[in-house]
């Protein structure tokens, strides 16, 4: 099937399918919410800025949450070898990626002359474990769920 | 769906892994088809009866007992 999204879908079909439906409940959701703030509007002041940043975010967490709880990402991961290989580059990988982040926010914060070790640090420190622990939920579903279709 | 495809998949001595690697997709789809809880499409079901060897007769149809 021909559509302009296909350049963001996976090449396997059930994965593929799982997104597409993901994407497309993300999609109502956020419909839902922007009917419910047009019409709330009539009665109480919003500020715009804030609903349009809570939209986004309705949409991001919920296809990220439900990519991940579904286990559909490391789909090749079906024994306890392969778990923990995968284990050891996920902690590499989230290494690498917290001091290529703190690198970036540490430029940033020097020439924005925010200059703060406390923000520093807690920054890169939540960025950190945050991935971690998505990535981390995101493997440990696939590992179980894979474990089951052996 | 009830199907026949795990069977036939260790009869001929091919991991899950190397199905799915000759019907491009992922190992878990191959697994979720074998369990019954993912009905592939037609140009799926194809591409394994052809790796297998069979007939989508042989692979998908149900016969009752």
């Amino acid at each position: 099937m021909k559509s302009w999204i296909s350049f963001l879908m996976p090449e396997d079909e059930y994965k593929e399918k799982k997104m597409l439906y993901f994407l497309a409940e993300g999609g109502v959701l956020l419909f839902l919410f922007l009917v419910i703030m047009i019409i709330s509007s009539n009665f109480i002041s919003l500020d715009t800025g804030v609903i349009l940043l809570a939209g986004i975010a309705i949409f991001l967490f919920y296809t990220l949450g439900r990519y991940i709880l579904s286990g559909i990402e490391h789909t090749d991961i079906a024994t306890e070898k392969e778990y923990k290989r995968a284990l050891r580059a996920l902690k590499s990988r989230t290494a690498s990626f917290v001091v290529v982040f703190g690198i970036g926010y540490l430029i940033y914060k020097i020439t924005s002359d925010q200059a703060s070790w406390y923000d520093f640090f807690g920054m890169v420190i939540s960025v950190g474990v945050l991935s971690f622990l998505l990535d981390f939920i995101s493997l440990k579903r696939s590992y179980k769920k894979n474990k089951e279709l052996l | 769906m009830k199907n026949n495809v795990k069977i036939t998949r260790i009869k001929t001595s091919m991991t899950q892994q190397q199905l799915a690697k000759k019907t491009g997709v992922t190992r878990q789809t191959i697994g979720l088809i074998e369990k019954g809880e993912y009905n592939p499409t037609l140009q799926l079901c194809i591409a394994i009866a052809k790796e297998l060897d069979k007939t989508l007769d042989e692979l998908f149809w149900e016969v009752e007992e």
